[in-house]
Parts: C-alpha cells; structure tokens; sequence
C-alpha cells in the first residue's frame, strides 16, 4: 500500500488519497471533476480502481471489468464524460498490464476500451515510462460486432 | 477522403465507422477538424449510430470553445476514411458532370452510379490491400522437430534449425521434450512475419537437413 511521508504534514497512506492530495497541491482541481456530478463519478471510478482493480485480478474479473468499462465507454469520450481526469490517469495505469496482454481479437471485442486506452496512453504526460500499446486501425473481426 | 454525404444516413454510417476507435477526427485532441465535421452534420446521429453520437455530444461541449482549438478547417473532403469521397454537397456538383456524357441516352444516368460505384469499390479494394503492409502481421509458431532416433545429436539438430535465416524471421527459445524410447524431439519457437516467411517455406528448409532430421510439424500457430 503506498505511502506519502511529507517535511511538513502527517503521513498520507492509500493510492486515492495521496493521489488527490497531490492533484490539490497542484492546483489542478479540475482533474478531480468540476460539477457534483463529475466529481462523484471520478470518485466512482477511483474506488473501482482500488477495489476491482486492484483487489481481484483473475481471469473472470478481468473480463468483467473490461465489459463494465466497455459498456461505460460507450457514449463517453472520458471515465467522467467530457473531461480529463484523475479517474481517467489512475485507471490507464491500473488496466496497463491488462491491455497489455489482450489479443487482437480482445481489443475489438472490448472496442471503447481499446479507442479510450489509446486516447489516453497518448495524453501529453501521462504514458511516460510504460510501453505503448499497439491498436491495429484495420479491424480484422469485422462480424464481432 | 471524405465520409460520403454526411447529410444523408450512409454518410453518418461512414463516420460512425471511423470514429468507433478514435476520440476526434484527427489526431487525439479536439481541432478544427471535429468542428468542419461537425458543422457539416445538420442534427444529433441517430442513437444506434453510438460512436458517432458520442462524438457529437463531446464536440458539443467544446462550442464555446471551437474558434480555439488548433489546427486550420479544411474541406470536408480532407477528412475521414482515405477511400470514401466527400459528396455532402454533391446535389450542387452533378450538373458539372458533363464529361461523363458518354452514352448520350436516357439510361445516362444510371449507368454512371453504376460505373461510380464500381469504380468506387475498385478504389476501395486497392487501397484496402495497401493499406494492409502499414500492419506488420506477425505469429508465433512453436514448431516440433523430430530427429531420426535417440542417438541424434540434438544439439547439432538444434544448430542446423537456427542456422536457418530469412527476413522477418526471429527464433526464440526452445527446449527439448521426451517423447518415448529414450527419443527427444526439439520445441522451439519462432516469430515470423506472415507477409515474408510461412510454415510451408520453414518446413522445407528444415526437412532439407535430412541427416538429423526426421520431420517437422506445427505444434501452435498464435497471431500476435
């Protein structure tokens, strides 16, 4: 569990709160959704991270993630609809390892997953050190649908 | 480029289409593309059309915003999927079509269509299979080598094996599996490009060391 030891405060444990501790000493509280309704969705999708995420990782939770996720995706350009968010930084790192793995055939199946991923990964600053995962522009499994 | 015309249902089909993977029109931030697009659609996609309505929702909530955003606003026709034609305003553009009078009869008319849409499939189909080497297609292939019998050097099987070069072919790891009789057969694997090299080739070359070995199969066959 990670662990923020600060000069000059107490010492902050758990991903989320030293997660949006930081985004506050930046100043850029919009990364943590402007409108009631947006913050409670990143707030959303910041447990989603901790407890699905993060807690159980087998096969069948994988899946079922990458469905609740796909199904959410559909009518949004971001986790929290129109903006960028922390939900949005914090899930890409939380599902890298997962994207990393999937098939060809996985990325089309989970379609807004794969197009969100990809829109992320290239956010100025957020990739950094993590390795790009390729999406193939031609779909190959055109019938899944 | 293009979507066809995005007033009519085919057009915001196309652009449904294109826009099932990506977030804008071009690129991965909102521009002056979204907004050309966007101010060539008269309303909101229709709700089967998701990926499209997604989008025009999320451009939506950048109005205040479209004077801003970079980029330059081209015509429409620099946009979209490289093989469809922009005909959005094509109800203007037909009465210039006077160097596709080559009938001169009343059946002028649809034998152009058809000879638009043949010609437009044609364009389609090419560009389609050249668009595919922009993909490397690879696959990993575990092959199984099976040498004469248990006196066979396996290492110098295994020797002869990876001494076969070819372009777009890398040898991984391998390992040796008992198989019975004291015999062991060689796994080992190997990443190719389907464009370049094919298991018909590598059985060949690999059969050709007859001294050692006896014969070769596929033992998986995984597109990465």
């Amino acid at each position: 569990v990670p662990v923020l030891q600060t000069n000059n405060g107490p010492g902050l444990t758990g991903l989320m709160t030293i997660a949006a501790h930081l985004v506050k000493q930046a100043k850029k509280d919009q990364l943590l959704g402007s409108t009631a309704e947006e913050k409670a969705v990143v707030q959303q999708w910041l447990e989603y991270r901790v407890t699905r995420v993060d807690g159980g990782s087998s096969k069948e939770d994988t899946r079922i993630i990458l469905k609740d996720l796909n199904v959410h995706l559909e009518d949004k350009v971001y986790l929290a609809g129109n903006i960028f968010t922390l939900a949005d930084i914090l899930m890409y790192y939380g599902l890298h390892h997962v994207m990393v793995e999937l098939t060809v055939q996985e990325k089309e199946k989970y379609l807004n997953v794969s197009r969100w991923f990809n829109h992320i990964q290239h956010y100025p600053g957020v990739r950094q050190h993590l390795s790009n995962v390729v999406f193939i522009k031609n779909r190959l499994y055109t019938n899944a649908h | 480029m293009g979507f066809g015309d995005l007033k009519s249902a085919a057009g915001l089909r196309v652009l449904n289409d294109f826009l099932a993977d990506k977030s804008y029109i071009e690129g991965y931030v909102p521009s002056q593309a979204d907004i050309a697009v966007f101010e060539a659609i008269a309303t909101p996609p229709p709700a089967d059309l998701y990926h499209a309505l997604r989008w025009y929702n999320h451009i939506k909530s950048y109005e205040k915003q479209k004077a801003s955003l970079p980029g330059v606003k081209k015509a429409l026709a620099k946009y979209g999927p490289a093989d469809v034609e922009d005909t959005t305003d094509a109800a203007t553009d037909s009465k210039n079509d006077d160097d596709i009078d080559l009938f001169g009869s009343d059946d002028e008319e649809e034998s152009e269509e058809a000879k638009k849409l043949r010609e437009e499939r044609l364009a389609q189909y090419e560009s389609k299979k050249s668009k595919k080497p922009a993909v490397v297609a690879k696959s990993s292939i575990l092959l199984d080598v099976k040498p004469w019998d248990d006196e066979t050097d396996m290492a110098k099987l295994e020797e002869c094996v990876r001494s076969i070069q070819a372009d777009g072919l890398v040898w991984g790891s391998s390992k040796l599996v008992p198989v019975g009789y004291g015999i062991k057969k060689l796994q080992i694997q190997c990443v190719v490009e389907d464009d370049k090299v094919g298991t018909d080739m590598l059985e060949e070359r690999i059969t050709a060391f007859e001294d050692y070995v006896q014969s070769m199969d596929v033992a998986a066959f995984n597109k990465i």
